[in-house]
């Protein structure tokens, strides 16, 4: 299976920086390197604005990397990343940061800051030297904490949270900067599944309620089928395949991206399609993800209920039920 | 006030007010204790106060740059490069007493600004920034470790006091342009204590936050490194201070960044009473400075050490 084609309906992929691009987001010719290693050649992109796009794919596959140059973390070796048409190298750093948030994977937070301190963090890009507080910015951190539900944690020092809650912190710092877009990198590495879960839910919801766009990087296939509006499959620096969910995840997508033999079936609550192994027994690497891999999504599409078409797919309760199988 | 008051004879606190007052703004009527508090100590202490305070900024600085509390301008090569410059001034028979803290800020900026150049990479990176200041520091100071010993006996003794910080025989000479420079330097340690906010972040958090982490790492440690370089051209490296003011200050502050003022405050009141100690402790011999704030500060830094392998990996991961 090659690139296909965008099955989003949207106008066809715009020419060389086109000035037509809908979309807020794209990538033209992309080239990610580190020192010598290419990691991504000459990839087009484009982030359907106001929905959930998850980048799947193996480890080293390079979404992260991408992820990386989409927030200008990483310059590209070569093409360029374009915000509303501009290349951001173009674009001054900090009036990014007023419309492109990012979470990186391991954010470290210094000794000892509040909660409430780090999250007023996330106001920077809108501050100047001669206004460093503002009624703004007070109404936008104490908005990302209710959403975030770590209002009551404010003046919790950081370092004694939970990963659960601690993540959620995260998120609240990136919510107070309040972008239209928000790019998170693995968002779920390092939780437990309950936690994972409401992280993914919490992502959902903040597109759902302000039509935010939501990049989010994830390893877990099948948690990326369930969340995503659309979805971006590559390996090893390329892009096998993008789409709504249950237009591309097949067997033979699952097996060329992953190299897994698995089954395909309708996740039975949602609907969304749900890959497992078909045949167990010869051992295949694990899946990273750390101790708490072996969740109970498996059983749920070994179950092999028949589609549920009807059921949702958004809204915590549907993805929690989901989630305990 | 009590190191005004306490030295080889003690003068009255009355008395040493008095003093003060006669001596500097010509008020109330001269006293025997004008000179010894007027004209000593007090310039003297003003300077250890300007000193610690000018010590405990950069330190504080330069640890937020490395994200690192052991680093601070006597480690990475600013104390040293002033040494060296000034030692080998002394050995070469430039002797003056007027030209030497000029020849030390020179070779401090000339120091730290080749770690920059070495150090530099399309940004400037903590860590590498810091090792390559420990190496310039290790190269200067076998530098002007030979200077010492091709030099004249008395011209070494007389740098080895030097090289060890010390207030002794200073006074507004040293004093005012340190306290004109800091004054100068106000608005760009007030701009630090903004940048710290964003800098204490990871370099991706802050990079997303739209910080331009190269230039403003550049900027603080700049700030940092000028200030440690005044302070060390007006009363020697003073060692210790720089890494220890910062740190107390956090400890007391419990705050997420290190505090500047807290530590300007704590370095300038680490420096006096150690020079009140140095005066005091074996009188009438007078220790530099320098050892008394070494000999505090080094047990410090091993204990630092020994509690931050505990810290190491906070943050990130979550049990």
């Amino acid at each position: 299976m090659t690139a296909s084609a965008s099955t989003m309906g949207t106008s066809p992929e715009a020419g060389p920086a086109g000035p037509a691009t809908a979309n807020r987001l794209t990538a033209h010719q992309l080239t990610l390197a580190y020192e010598d290693r290419t990691v991504v050649d000459g990839l087009d992109l484009e982030i359907p604005d106001g929905e959930v796009t998850v980048i799947v794919g193996p480890n080293a596959c390079g979404k992260s990397t991408l992820l990386r140059a989409l927030g200008r973390l990483l310059r590209p070796r070569g093409g360029a990343v374009l915000l509303d048409g501009t290349d951001l190298a173009r674009i001054p750093t900090k009036k990014i940061a007023r419309s492109v948030g990012l979470l990186p994977q391991t954010p470290v937070a210094p000794e000892a800051i509040t909660v409430a301190d780090l999250v007023s963090r996330g106001r920077q890009p809108h501050q100047h030297w001669w206004q460093q507080w503002s009624a703004e910015d007070e109404r936008a951190v104490t908005d990302a904490m209710e959403r975030t539900d770590v209002t009551a944690l404010a003046d919790r020092p950081v370092d004694e949270l939970s990963g659960g809650q601690r993540q959620r912190v995260w998120i609240a710092m990136a919510l107070a900067q309040e972008t239209d877009l928000l790019l998170l990198d693995e968002p779920t590495t390092y939780l437990d599944i309950s936690h994972q879960v409401d992280v993914l839910d919490l992502v959902r919801q903040l597109n759902h309620e302000r039509g935010r766009t939501v990049v989010a990087v994830l390893h877990d296939l099948n948690q990326a089928a369930r969340y995503a509006d659309h979805l971006i499959a590559m390996k090893t620096g390329r892009i096998v395949a993008r789409g709504r969910p249950e237009d591309i995840v097949t067997a033979e997508l699952v097996h060329e991206v992953f190299g897994l033999e698995s089954a395909v079936v309708p996740d039975p609550v949602t609907g969304t399609p749900s890959s497992s192994r078909a045949r167990l027994g010869e051992p295949r690497r694990a899946e990273r993800g750390g101790a708490c891999g072996a969740g109970p999504k498996r059983g749920v599409a070994e179950a092999g209920h028949g589609p549920k078409r009807g059921a949702g797919r958004s809204g915590a309760l549907l993805s929690r039920a989901g989630a305990r199988g | 006030m009590a190191y005004l008051c306490v030295g080889e004879g003690f003068v009255a606190p009355a008395g040493a007010v008095k003093a003060v007052l006669h001596t500097q703004w010509g008020l109330g009527p001269a006293t025997p204790n004008d000179l010894v508090v007027g004209t000593l100590r007090l310039p003297r202490m003003t300077l250890g106060l300007l000193v610690g305070a000018a010590f405990g900024i950069a330190g504080a600085l330069i640890q937020t740059v490395a994200r690192n509390p052991l680093a601070s301008p006597d480690i990475i090569g600013v104390s040293q490069g002033a040494s060296a410059v000034t030692v080998g001034a002394m050995t070469y028979g430039i002797g003056s007493f007027t030209v030497l803290p000029y020849l030390s800020v020179a070779g401090g900026l000339t120091a730290a600004a080749l770690v920059y150049v070495f150090a530099w990479r399309g940004g400037l990176h903590a860590a590498r920034f810091v090792l390559i200041g420990i190496g310039f520091a290790v190269a200067l100071r076998s530098i002007t470790h030979l200077f010492l010993t091709k030099g004249d006996y008395l011209v070494a003794q007389q740098a080895k006091v030097w090289m060890t910080g010390s207030l002794n025989g200073r006074g507004w000479g040293e004093a005012a342009p340190l306290g004109w420079a800091l004054l100068v330097l106000l608005p760009g340690v007030l701009w630090a204590a903004r940048a710290q906010r964003t800098v204490s972040l990871d370099d991706d958090t802050a990079t997303a936050l739209g910080v331009r982490l190269g230039r403003v790492r550049l900027g603080l440690a700049s700030l940092g490194i000028v200030l440690a370089s005044m302070a060390t051209g007006a009363a020697g490296p003073v060692d210790f201070v720089a890494l220890l003011a910062p740190q107390i200050a956090r400890r007391m502050t419990r705050t997420a960044q290190i505090p500047l003022l807290c530590s300007a405050l704590t370095g300038a009141f680490i420096v006096v009473t150690a020079d009140l100690l140095a005066r005091k402790l074996f009188a009438p011999t007078e220790l530099p400075v320098g050892v008394l704030t070494a000999a505090v500060g080094a047990p410090y830094l091993i204990h630092l050490l020994l509690s931050s392998g505990g810290r190491g990996r906070k943050g990130g991961t979550a049990a």
